[in-house]
């Protein structure tokens, strides 16, 4: 017998979790898919399920000095249209699935869902972003990047909800391309962010992180520290590409293959180095 | 469970499982068959409705998640003066073919205009985009939107 | 742009479909209707040796070919397609059986349990085994062809294309007394009505079809409904209750026909002043496990191959291949957008061989009236091809951009295309095969009704016929009711397929209206059966494919800009232009519908839709994975009509249906060429395989 829970409040909601293992139901855009059986059928779960989405004390923006708090149940559209949320962000929402979907769906979710394909994943995790996990026992916060470890894997409790995202902004100019099946609802084939800071030509912060080409995000804090206080006109196109390629190891799937995803992944990559090196990053 | 919302601006309260489609809500159970199914996962929007006025995949939405919320559907859009102004634009423009994609796209239609009453073409196709239509190339649909805009939608 | 079309009335079916009142097939109310779900076959190729069915609950039944009273055969063209795996299975997701009741989740639950003991055999997924070979020729091919001073050969391909019409799959099936009565969303009435028929070995009386609302169909709902009528009337007759059987979109993508994948050989001869002295060309379609209708596919294939070029010389060889996949069959254009792809783009690189510009090279051997067609006919119309290419080149700006664009670092290209479409059934098939009968009577109140079996899936054909019957009676448009096509009323005027429904079907209506016009007498009730009547100088022969093979032909121009992006390898459409003559269109916005329509799917088919077949299964099974083009991935479409009265079709008009659909992929291929400096010889050009071509010759 499977339950389904509609707390009213983030108390009871943790109450239920401290005693049941969950689904946990949000915008219903990548649950609704993956549990859908047929039409005029229930979706089909093979635990309880709790519905978080309309708890009013999980949509929220707001900015303090540690940085942007998103509350788990705010969806991508009050995130594209919020004045406190960095343009990097609004860029990489503006091009995921569909307006429709984007009324719908949230960062919470995209972080759960942890597709290696998840388009919010390449900013959060090149950002340092957190998640903020809260249970009864209280609350703890992990980086996006250590959060998800795998794919469709994360370092959730049982008796835990993601009940917000603290994006951190950063000074960093960035480069962003989604390369996707087509340019509106697509599912992207790989995608690539660069940030940098550039201070009288000597690199002061470096940062690349790769979405869809291996079973997480792909980022490395150890090149990317190799790279910081270079000169600008001392990185060398080759060296990055030859640092960064074995991190890139993408699959053959329905929707691309591996050749191709790593070949851009390269291109997108060296394009990012060419215009650093022409100090044309300006995001 | 009994779940309340407002369907067309009446009340209504169903009595479903929380995880019970929203299109299968209104189809199945309120009989109203104006929302269609094309592919039961968030890409055609043939299912589109509107909730507190923004398009929604009725196909994706639990229906927990419209609980205490206003929903349309083109049964209830129908009625109103913006509906008349759109559709004769889709009629003028020859916007609709099939017709199995056109009450949401005329939904959808509403939507973006509500919020951006003279969209730029570009802007009228990005945001029309989670909108399949497989008849009509979708230039004659731009352009009943564009004339739909022209005319204003008497919000 | 915002249009004011002048020549154009309301669709009649306008406000029911934009209100959402139209009912669809899955719209029906019946709620004591039992769920039909297919058994599908796990396996390829082998032998059925036992089907082995669960204990079955009370009101649930497994239906299978042992329930069958007649032939086990799905009435398609040709009659190899069983409507139940019997001895045999021949593709994965072959049906073996339904199973039929009250709940449907249990059925879905109970079809999961079904199992099939086999003995395997190794299946075929390559063209390498034809089951129809068609051959001819024009000229004097083997004696030119050997005295040739070069030559010049390239091969193309193309790949499967599902239809996604957005309305997946229907069908209701009911006994009305003793009468099997089915509301589907189809193409065709009056096939199902067969089809069932056959497969029950009853009465024509015992069947009737009737036309809800029809959310598109483009090919995709001529022939698949046939096999669900078939299997849901053997389950009717034993358990009697209403059945329904609703595809969820992957069923329908995963287990429905597709466009037939294409492999085209070309060659052509050339003499010591480089003239083409004749082409020799090999067109092989995969049409899957069963032949279906794919000898249609092919012969149309083959007819369209020399596309608008006359050569004097031509030898055609077509094989259609049975590999041990989903049956291939139609969607617009039937085979010719095939091999019109291939001879576009063959004559662009024969032209580059030959150090000639391919507007020259075509322009050369552009079809002329009088010409002869490769099947030895004659192309009798007045042809306007240069005026349709002068009015494309000057609204895309192509010569200009043609220049730009070849110099180096530009990543733009633009291409045309010209193209034809044969309007009707091939050959005589209208007066042999369809011979379709259009009855229109007049009640004492003057109002006249009048009948066809044509399912407006969204052509927009309600309208025009209605408004053809109108306007030759002359008489107030309410005073005509012309309805959706019921079995038990209407007579059959044939398929709606192969561009016919304005040029066979609207001549058909005019000529009767015409009649009744002439014998009119107030206040009398007055009923006309017109028969059709070719044109009599269309004489063909199928066995040798010589002769006229289509009473008209409607031609083409489209111009297709792209750009390129060298970092991802993508590729995005710029521009559409296009030029059309189709005759005299009746109704110019209906017309208008059918160009963008056409050529989305064209382009759709040409760079996106990407359906991979993997050990005998697609590998694209959902809208996320096998992508049609969405608002942002077409560009503005221009198009101009030239008018060009026919003279056997309604109002001078010819077919549009297919036609809009032929030029869309070798205008696209042609400018991404031009954009990537490279050749291209398969579609879909996904940018996995741009990336292929340039890394590949760099």
């Amino acid at each position: 017998m499977i339950n389904h829970f509609v707390p009213k409040n983030l108390k009871e909601a943790l109450t239920i979790l401290n005693k049941h293992d969950c689904y946990i139901m949000n915008g219903g855009t990548d649950l609704m898919v993956q549990k859908h059986v047929s039409t005029g059928l229930l979706p089909k779960f093979d635990k309880d399920v709790l519905y978080i989405n309309n708890l009013k004390e999980l949509d929220y923006i707001k900015k303090d000095e540690e940085g942007i708090h998103i509350g788990a149940s705010t969806r991508y559209v009050e995130i594209e249209n919020s004045p406190l949320i960095p343009n990097i962000y609004k860029r990489v929402i503006k091009e995921i699935a569909s307006p429709n979907i984007r009324n719908m769906a949230t960062i919470s979710g995209n972080i759960a869902n942890a597709s290696p394909a998840g388009d919010t994943l390449v900013p959060l995790v090149l950002n340092d972003a957190e998640v903020v996990l809260t249970s009864a026992n209280g609350e703890r916060k992990m980086k996006v990047d250590e959060f998800v470890y795998g794919v469709r894997k994360i370092h959730r409790e049982k008796n835990e909800l993601i009940s917000e995202i603290v994006l951190k902004p950063q000074e960093l100019s960035y480069f962003y391309r989604k390369v996707g099946s087509r340019k509106a609802e697509s599912i992207t084939k790989v995608s690539f962010l660069g940030g940098v800071k550039i201070e009288n030509k000597v690199i002061k912060d470096f940062r690349v992180s790769f979405g869809s080409v291996a079973i997480k995000t792909v980022r490395n804090r150890e090149i990317e520290n190799k790279y910081i206080g270079r000169n600008i006109n001392e990185l060398d196109i080759n060296e990055v590409i030859n640092d960064y390629a074995p991190l890139v190891t993408p699959i053959t799937d329905q929707r691309s293959n591996k050749e191709y995803r790593h070949k851009v992944a390269m291109n997108l990559l060296k394009k990012f180095v060419m215009d650093i090196k022409e100090g044309g990053i300006n995001e | 469970m009994k779940i309340s919302f407002i369907l067309n601006k009446k009340n209504v309260e169903v009595d479903v499982s929380p995880s019970m489609r929203l299109l299968d809500v209104v189809r199945d159970v309120l009989g109203l068959t104006g929302t269609k199914e094309g592919c039961g996962e968030g890409e055609c929007g043939a299912c589109t409705v509107l909730v507190n006025d923004e398009p929604y995949n009725s196909c994706l939405t639990p229906i927990i998640n419209v609980a205490n919320k206003e929903v349309m559907t083109i049964e209830g859009f129908r009625e109103t003066k913006s509906y008349r102004i759109i559709a004769d634009a889709f009629a003028s423009q020859g916007g609709s073919q099939c017709g199995f994609c056109t009450p949401g796209m005329i939904l959808a239609t509403y939507a973006v205009l509500k919020k951006n009453p003279h969209p730029s073409e570009e802007e009228a196709r990005l945001a029309l985009s989670g909108n399949l239509c497989r008849c009509t190339g979708y230039q004659a649909i731009v352009d009943a939107v564009m004339l739909a805009a022209k005319k204003g939608i008497e919000l | 742009m915002i249009h004011q079309y002048k020549d154009s009335v309301k669709k009649v079916d306008n406000e029911e479909k934009m209100s959402g009142m139209a009912i669809f097939t899955g719209d029906i109310k019946m709620d004591d209707a039992y769920f039909a779900i297919p058994v599908r076959s796990s396996i390829s190729y082998g032998k059925l040796l036992k089907i082995n069915v669960p204990n079955l609950p009370k009101d649930y039944s497994f239906i299978s070919a042992k329930d069958i009273p007649g032939e086990n055969v799905c009435n398609i063209i040709a009659s190899d397609w069983p409507v139940f795996a019997d001895k045999e299975v021949h593709y994965k997701g072959e049906t073996i059986g339904i199973i039929v009741g009250p709940n449907k989740e249990k059925c879905l639950e109970l079809a999961a349990l079904v199992e099939c003991e086999h003995k395997e055999f190794e299946p075929v997924f390559e063209m390498v085994n034809s089951y129809v070979h068609k051959e001819f020729k024009k000229g004097n091919p083997d004696k030119v062809f050997a005295n040739a001073k070069k030559t010049f050969s390239e091969s193309f391909s193309t790949g499967y294309q599902e239809q996604i019409y957005l309305e997946p799959q229907a069908m209701l099936m009911y006994l009305d007394g003793e009468k099997i009565t089915i509301k589907a969303s189809m193409q065709c009435p009056f096939y199902i009505k067969k089809a069932v028929v056959r497969v029950l070995n009853c009465s024509e009386d015992k069947v009737r079809v009737i036309q809800p609302a029809v959310g598109g169909a483009f090919g995709g709902k001529e022939h698949y409904p046939s096999l669900m009528a078939a299997q849901l009337a053997i389950a009717i007759v034993k358990i009697k209750k209403p059945l329904k059987m609703i595809f969820d979109r992957k069923e329908d993508i995963t287990f429905t026909t597709k466009r037939h994948p294409s492999k085209t050989e070309i060659t052509a001869y050339l003499d010591e002043k480089d003239n083409i002295l004749g082409v020799k060309i090999h067109v092989g379609i995969d049409g899957g496990a069963y032949v279906g209708c794919s000898m249609v596919v092919l012969s149309r294939a083959l007819i369209a191959c020399n596309n608008t070029y006359t050569f004097e010389n031509v030898h055609v060889i077509g094989d259609a291949y049975c590999t041990n996949k989903v049956p291939s069959a139609a969607f617009r254009g039937f085979g010719s957008p095939q091999s019109i792809f291939a001879m576009e783009l063959f004559i662009n690189h024969l032209a580059d061989f030959l150090h000639v510009k391919p507007l020259d090279l075509r322009n050369k051997y552009l079809v002329k009236t009088g010409d002869i067609t490769p099947t030895n006919g004659i192309y009798r119309d007045p042809i306007i091809l240069k005026e349709l290419m002068d009015k494309a080149m000057e609204m895309s700006d192509y010569k200009r951009k043609l220049a730009e664009y070849s110099k180096p670092g530009s990543n733009r290209g633009i291409g045309m295309s010209t193209f034809l479409h044969g309007c009707g059934f091939t050959g005589s098939g209208e007066s042999t095969i369809i011979n379709a009968q259009l009855k229109i009577k007049k009640d004492k109140n003057d109002i006249v009704t009048f009948y066809t079996s044509q399912v407006d899936f969204g052509q927009g054909n309600r309208t025009t016929l209605k408004r053809i019957v109108v306007d030759t009676l002359g008489i107030p448009e309410d005073h005509v009711i012309y309805d959706a096509p019921d079995t038990d009323i209407t007579l059959s005027t044939g398929p709606t397929a192969a561009s016919r429904t304005i040029i066979i079907v609207g001549g058909l209506a005019a000529k009767a209206a015409r009649h009744l016009k002439e014998i009119w007498k107030d206040g009398e009730e007055q009923e006309i059966v017109e028969p059709y009547v070719g044109p009599d100088f269309i004489k063909w022969d199928e066995d040798t494919m010589q002769g006229d093979a289509y009473p008209g032909y409607a031609w083409g121009v489209n111009v297709v800009e792209v750009s390129f992006d060298p970092l991802t390898y993508e590729v995005n459409i710029e521009g559409c232009w296009s030029t059309y003559d189709v005759g005299h269109a009746i109704d110019e916005r209906i017309l208008m519908g059918q160009a963008d329509g056409g050529l989305a799917q064209a382009l759709g088919w040409a760079y996106l839709e990407k359906e991979e077949a993997e050990n005998g299964m697609f590998k694209q099974k959902t809208l996320s994975d096998y992508v049609i083009p969405t608002m942002v991935d077409l560009p503005k479409m221009e198009t101009a009509l030239i008018d060009n009265p026919f003279p056997y079709g309604a109002f001078g008009a010819k077919g549009a249906g297919e036609l809009t659909f032929a030029g869309g992929a070798p205008a696209f291929a042609i400018a991404l060429e031009q954009a990537i400096k490279h050749k291209v010889h398969k579609i879909p050009a996904t940018p996995e395989y741009i990336m292929e071509i340039l890394e590949n010759e760099d």
